[in-house]
C-alpha cells in the first residue's frame, strides 16, 4: 500500500505538492499583476511570457543565496521553523477536495473542518517561533504582532465557518462542499462577507498587514532570514493565501462541484475549483489595494468590538433562517 | 543547474537602498524608479527593507564619517552573491563635496563597488541602464551570434 | 524703517540706555543689538515681552579673530529680524543658555558648541549634534585656525545595550538604514508596550561640512555647493544665497529674472509637496496613493527639465539673475501640463476628506497646539497646520511674490491630517502662481553682470522653502571668497515639534507624524 502508485502520484505530483507549489506561484503572480495594475503600473513583465515566471525566479534565486544564521539566534528553531510551518500548511490543504476528492484520498473524517483550522493556527505559531528565534528586536515585534492578530481573529473565523457547517449539517469539509446544491454564498451572504473580511486579517493583508509593516518593523519576523529559509517563509505566506481562498471556495462557493459538460468529471471539478479560487484571490487582492494600514489598537478594536459580535450574530441568523425560513421556501 | 541559477539571479535582483550622506537628489530618483512612469518591477527588481533580503546595494552620497562604519556593516550583513552600485557623482568620487572634512570621497573607499552611475542626480533612465549593465556583465561570454539573413 | 520697527527699537533703546547695550540699525533695515555676556538675556527677555510671536531663528557661531562671536537672530512679527551680537574670548568661551526662555534654541546651541566650541552652561542635553561620534576632541571646524588635515579619529564608542535597566521598556532604533527613511538618521525610541516614552535623536549622518567648504570657494562656486545642501529644495537654497550676495552688492535684479526665479521656486514647492503627500501614503501603508501621487509628480519634473535642463537640481539661479531664459515656445506646453495636474487635485482632496482609513491613521495624530508651536519656533506648513500664520512670502515678500496674488493657507486642527491638507492646498496655490507668472512675464534682460569681488559687509536673508522658512547669514570680507555662510534650514527648527508630539503617542503613529513635518535631514545636517 505504501507503494500504491495512485497515492504517491496524488500526493506528490497532482493535485499534491508539485501542483500546489506551482499553483501558489501562479497565484502570487496574479496578485502582483493586480496590485501593479491598480497602481497604474505593469508589474512583472519580462520574466517568462507576461512575467509569469517571476515568482519562480524569486524562489530559485533565494535558494541559491548564501545561508546566514545570526550569532545570537536560537539555531535549531531558526533553521527548522520556516520549513515546519510550510509543511503544516501543505498538509492542511491536502484535506480539501480539489478535483472531487482530496489530495490524500479517503482522508476526510468527521470534524476535519476544525482540524484544519487548528493546523493553520499551529503553522502560524511556528511562524511566530521563527521570528522569536531571530534575536532581533524588529523580528520580536513582528512575531508578537502576528500572533496577537492571528489568535484574535481565529475566533470569529471559526464561528463564521460554523454557518455553512450548520447549513450542511456536518463538520466534514467534503460533505459541506458536496451538499451545496445552492452555494452557501446565496443562502448565507452575511457570513460570506464577514468571512472575507476576517480572512484579510488572518492572511495579514491590507488593511490588516501590520506584522509586515515595512515602515515600522523593517522586515517584521522575516528580517533576519535569507536564502532558502526566506523562500520558505514567503511560500508559507503565499500558500496560506491559497489555503484561505480554497477554504472560502469549499465553504461558500460549492467546492469543486459545478456543471460537467463532457468527459471526465474530475477534470471539470478541478477546473471549477481553480476558477473559483482565482476569483476569491482577485477579490482579496482588490481589498488589499484599496485601503491604508490600520494601527494595532484599531485592529484589535475591530476584532473584539466589531467582528466577534457580528460573527455570533451571523451564526444565530443562519440558524434562525435555516430552521424557519428555508424549509418554507424550498 | 547553474544556468537556472544564473537565469534566476538575473531575473530577480532585489535591491536595498542606503543613503550614506547625500543631498536626497539621487535618492528621490531611486524611489521614482518604483513609480508608474519607470516601474522597475517589470524587471523583477523589488525594494527590500532588510539587508539580509537584498542582492544589490544601491548607495548614494559621498560617505560621511558617521555613515562609513554603518555602510560597512550593512554590506557585511548581505548574503552572497551581492553587488554594489554607486549612484551619483558623490558616490563615485565625492562630487561637489570632495575634500570636505567629514567626507570620505566616494563609496569605493569603504566597500567594493561593481557599477558606477555618474550624474547629479542621474536620471532614472540612467539608473536603470546602470543596473541592466551590471546584470549583463554577470552573464558568461556568449559566442558571437550568426547574422540572420534578411 | 516702518513705524513698528522704530517702536521696538525705541523700547530697546530706552530700556538699555544706561548699559553697554548698543542698538544699531544695520544694513537694509535689519537691526543689530551689540550686547555682552551679561546683558544679552535681558535683551531677549525684553523682546519676548514686547511681542508674543518672537522666536529664535538661528544662532551663528563665528570666529572673529581674538574673540568668538555668537549672534542670536531673533524673528519678531513687527520689526523683522533683530540680531543680538555677543562676543566671548577665545580662551574662555562660555555663555549661559537661552533654552529656558526659548526651548526651540536648544538645537542651535548644540551646533555652535560642536562647530565653534562655545559652551552653553545650563543646556538641558549637551552632546554632539552634527559631528560624528568619533570626532577628535578640541577640533572645531569653523574656527579659522582649525587643522582639518590628518585628523586622528577616536575609536567609535560602543552603543547602548538593548534594554537598559527596566525590562518593560524596549529600545527600538529607527535608522540609519530603515525603509521608512530616505536618509540616514537615528531615532532611539524607548517604548513601553506600544506607547513611546522617550525619543533620542542622533543627527549628523549627513553632515558634509558645507559651511566650512563655502569659505574656500568663490561666490559663484558656492551657488553650486549650496544648491546641493538638499536636492529637494535646491532652488530655495540657491535663491537665498544669491539674494544675500545681491543685497551686499546692492544689485538690482531685472524683473524678468525675478519672475523666472519665482517660477522655479514654485516648481520646487510643487514637486516637494507632491513628494511628501505620496511619502505619507507609504508610511500609513497606502501604497496605491503613493504611486498615484508620484505619477502626477512626473510632469513637474518634466517642466523643470524644459526650463532648466535638469529634472531635480535646476541650477537656474546665479548672482545677478538667472542662467537661462524661458523659451516662449515652451510656455503653452508647460501650461497644458499644469492644467492636467490641476484637474487631478479634486480627486485627491476627496480622498483625504472621505477615505476612512486615512482619517483613522491621520486625524488626531501628532497634534501640536498653537501655543506650543509658537514656543518651539516651528515654521512652514507644520506651523500653518496649527493656525500659526507665518509665511515669508507674505511677511517679507521677495522676488516677484509682492506682485503675484496668492492665499496663505492655515488649518486649525494641528494634527497630521491638517498639515497634509495645508500642503495639498498649497499645491493649488503654487499652480496659480506659476500660471500668473507665465502670463505676466516681463520682457527685458534676464541677468546683469556683477563684480567678482564682494565688498565687506554682512546681511541676513530669508526665503520660504517648501518646508518652511530658510535663513542665511552671510558675511563678506572684500575678497572673492565669503567670510562666513550660516544656513538655518526649516527642518532644523521643526525637529523639536516631532520630539514633543512623539512622546506619549502610539509607536504606529510615529511614521505618519514624522512624515507630516516633512523632514529633510540633508538640510538639517548640511
Amino acid at each position: 500500500m505504501l507503494f500504491d502508485l495512485y497515492f504517491v502520484f496524488r500526493v506528490l505530483v497532482f493535485p499534491g505538492f508539485t501542483f500546489l507549489f506551482f499553483f501558489t506561484m501562479f497565484c502570487d503572480w496574479v496578485e502582483r499583476k493586480i496590485e501593479a495594475r491598480m497602481q497604474n503600473r505593469m508589474g512583472p513583465t519580462f520574466t517568462g511570457p507576461g512575467g509569469i515566471l517571476q515568482p519562480f525566479a524569486d524562489v530559485v534565486k533565494l535558494l541559491t543565496k548564501e545561508d546566514i544564521v545570526p550569532g545570537g539566534a536560537k539555531k535549531t528553531i531558526f533553521r527548522i521553523a520556516p520549513i515546519i510551518s510550510f509543511s503544516i500548511i501543505v498538509f492542511a490543504i491536502s484535506f480539501l477536495p480539489i478535483d472531487g476528492a482530496a489530495i490524500i484520498p479517503n482522508s476526510s473524517f468527521a470534524g476535519d473542518l476544525i482540524f484544519i483550522m487548528a493546523l493553520i493556527t499551529i503553522a502560524n505559531f511556528f511562524l511566530f517561533l521563527s521570528g522569536w528565534a531571530s534575536a532581533n528586536p524588529y523580528s520580536d515585534i513582528g512575531a508578537s504582532r502576528l500572533l496577537t492578530q492571528f489568535l484574535g481573529y481565529d475566533i470569529p473565523l471559526v464561528i463564521l465557518a460554523l454557518a455553512p457547517a450548520f447549513l450542511a449539517g456536518s463538520l466534514t469539509i467534503a460533505s459541506i462542499a458536496a451538499s451545496q446544491y445552492l452555494p452557501f454564498i446565496i443562502l448565507a451572504p452575511w457570513a460570506f462577507v464577514l468571512f472575507i473580511v476576517t480572512l484579510q486579517a488572518e492572511l495579514e493583508k491590507d488593511p490588516f498587514d501590520i506584522p509586515h509593516a515595512e515602515s515600522e518593523v523593517v522586515g517584521g519576523l522575516e528580517t533576519e532570514f535569507c536564502g532558502g529559509k526566506l523562500a520558505f517563509l514567503r511560500l508559507t505566506r503565499d500558500m496560506q493565501i491559497v489555503f484561505g481562498a480554497a477554504l472560502v471556495v469549499e465553504l461558500f462557493l460549492g467546492g469543486p462541484y459545478g456543471p460537467v459538460f463532457f468527459g471526465f468529471p474530475a477534470f471539470w471539478y478541478f477546473l471549477w475549483f481553480v476558477l473559483k479560487l482565482l476569483a476569491v484571490v482577485v477579490v482579496t487582492e482588490y481589498l488589499t489595494c484599496l485601503f491604508a494600514r490600520l494601527r494595532i489598537d484599531q485592529v484589535l478594536t475591530a476584532n473584539w468590538k466589531v467582528l466577534l459580535p457580528l460573527s455570533v450574530l451571523s451564526l444565530t441568523l443562519t440558524v434562525a433562517v435555516a430552521t424557519w425560513v428555508y424549509p418554507l421556501v424550498m | 543547474m547553474s544556468k537556472l541559477a544564473m537565469w534566476a539571479r538575473l531575473k530577480s535582483p532585489w535591491v536595498l537602498h542606503f543613503n550614506s550622506g547625500a543631498c536626497n537628489g539621487c535618492d528621490i530618483e531611486v524611489v521614482a524608479l518604483l513609480t508608474p512612469r519607470f516601474d522597475v518591477e517589470r524587471f523583477g527588481i523589488k525594494l527590500e527593507p532588510s539587508p539580509r533580503h537584498a542582492d544589490v546595494l544601491l548607495v548614494t552620497g559621498s560617505v560621511t564619517q558617521q555613515c562609513a562604519e554603518r555602510l560597512k556593516r550593512i554590506y557585511d550583513q548581505m548574503p552572497e552573491p551581492k553587488f554594489v552600485v554607486a549612484i551619483g557623482a558623490c558616490a563615485c568620487s565625492g562630487g561637489v563635496f570632495k575634500g570636505n572634512y567629514n567626507v570620505l570621497n566616494g563609496v569605493d573607499k569603504v566597500i567594493p563597488v561593481n557599477a558606477y552611475i555618474p550624474g547629479c542626480p542621474p536620471k532614472p533612465e540612467a539608473i536603470i541602464d546602470g543596473v541592466v549593465k551590471l546584470l549583463n556583465s554577470l552573464k558568461p561570454e556568449k559566442p558571437a551570434k550568426k547574422e540572420k539573413k534578411k | 524703517m516702518s513705524q513698528k520697527e522704530t517702536d521696538i527699537l525705541s523700547v530697546l533703546q530706552a530700556k538699555f540706555k544706561d548699559t553697554s547695550v548698543q542698538v544699531q540699525p544695520q544694513q537694509l533695515g535689519k537691526v543689530a543689538v551689540i550686547a555682552d555676556a551679561t546683558t544679552y538675556r535681558d535683551v531677549l527677555k525684553a523682546l519676548l515681552e514686547a511681542d508674543e510671536k518672537t522666536a529664535v531663528i538661528a544662532i551663528t557661531g563665528i570666529d572673529l579673530g581674538a574673540t568668538l562671536g555668537v549672534f542670536y537672530h531673533i524673528r519678531t512679527s513687527t520689526a523683522g529680524i533683530i540680531t543680538i551680537k555677543v562676543e566671548v574670548p577665545q580662551e574662555e568661551p562660555r555663555l549661559k543658555t537661552i533654552s529656558d526662555l526659548m526651548p526651540g534654541a536648544a538645537f542651535d546651541e548644540m551646533e555652535v558648541t560642536d562647530l565653534v566650541g562655545v559652551v552653553f552652561e545650563g543646556h538641558p542635553s549637551p552632546g554632539r549634534l552634527v559631528l560624528p561620534d568619533n570626532w577628535p576632541d578640541g577640533v572645531f571646524p569653523l574656527r579659522k585656525d582649525a587643522k582639518l588635515d590628518n585628523l586622528q579619529f577616536k575609536p567609535t564608542p560602543p552603543s547602548e545595550p538593548a534594554s537598559p535597566g527596566n525590562e518593560d521598556i524596549v529600545k527600538i532604533i529607527i535608522g540609519p538604514q530603515h525603509p521608512a527613511l530616505l536618509e540616514p538618521e537615528k531615532f532611539a525610541l524607548k517604548v513601553e508596550g506600544e506607547i513611546v516614552k522617550d525619543v533620542q535623536p542622533r543627527i549628523g549622518y549627513v553632515h558634509r561640512g558645507i559651511e566650512k567648504a563655502a569659505e574656500s570657494r568663490t561666490y559663484l562656486q558656492d551657488v553650486y555647493l549650496v544648491e546641493r545642501i538638499c536636492g529637494i529644495c535646491n532652488a530655495c537654497h540657491a535663491t537665498c544665497f544669491v539674494e544675500a550676495v545681491e543685497k551686499i552688492l546692492e544689485t538690482e535684479v531685472p524683473p524678468r529674472a525675478k519672475y523666472i526665479r519665482t517660477i522655479l521656486l514654485e516648481l520646487n514647492r510643487l514637486h516637494s509637496h507632491l513628494l511628501t503627500l505620496g511619502h505619507a501614503g507609504l508610511e500609513i501603508g497606502f501604497e496605491t496613493l503613493f504611486q498615484y501621487f508620484w505619477r502626477d509628480r512626473e510632469p513637474i519634473m518634466d517642466i523643470t527639465e524644459i526650463i532648466s535642463g535638469n529634472r531635480v537640481i535646476s541650477s537656474g539661479m546665479t548672482v545677478g539673475g538667472v542662467r537661462r531664459d524661458i523659451n516662449e515656445a515652451d510656455i503653452p506646453k508647460i501650461k497644458g501640463m499644469l492644467t492636467s495636474l490641476r484637474k487631478r487635485l479634486p480627486f485627491y482632496k476627496k480622498v483625504y476628506e472621505d477615505e476612512p482609513s486615512i482619517k483613522m491613521r491621520m486625524k488626531n495624530v501628532g497634534t501640536l497646539k498653537r501655543e506650543d508651536a509658537l514656543k518651539l519656533c516651528i515654521v512652514g506648513p507644520t506651523a500653518r497646520g496649527s493656525a500659526v500664520d507665518i509665511d515669508v512670502r507674505k511677511d517679507e515678500p521677495y522676488e516677484a511674490y509682492g506682485e503675484i496674488p496668492f492665499k496663505l493657507i492655515t488649518y486649525n486642527e494641528g494634527d497630521t491630517w491638517a498639515r497634509m491638507n495645508v500642503r495639498m492646498d498649497e499645491v493649488e496655490e503654487s499652480i496659480n502662481i506659476i500660471e500668473y507668472a507665465l502670463d505676466n512675464l516681463p520682457t527685458g534682460p534676464f541677468r546683469v553682470r556683477v563684480p567678482r569681488v564682494v565688498p565687506a559687509g554682512e546681511t541676513v536673508n530669508r526665503v520660504e522653502a517648501p518646508r518652511g522658512e530658510l535663513f542665511y547669514y552671510l558675511k563678506s570680507n572684500g575678497t572673492a571668497y565669503p567670510e562666513r555662510v550660516k544656513v538655518r534650514t526649516p527642518t532644523f527648527a521643526n525637529i523639536p515639534a516631532f520630539l514633543a508630539t512623539a512622546i506619549g503617542s502610539n509607536i504606529a503613529d510615529v511614521p505618519p507624524n514624522f512624515v507630516s513635518l516633512d523632514p529633510c535631514f540633508s538640510c538639517t545636517d548640511r
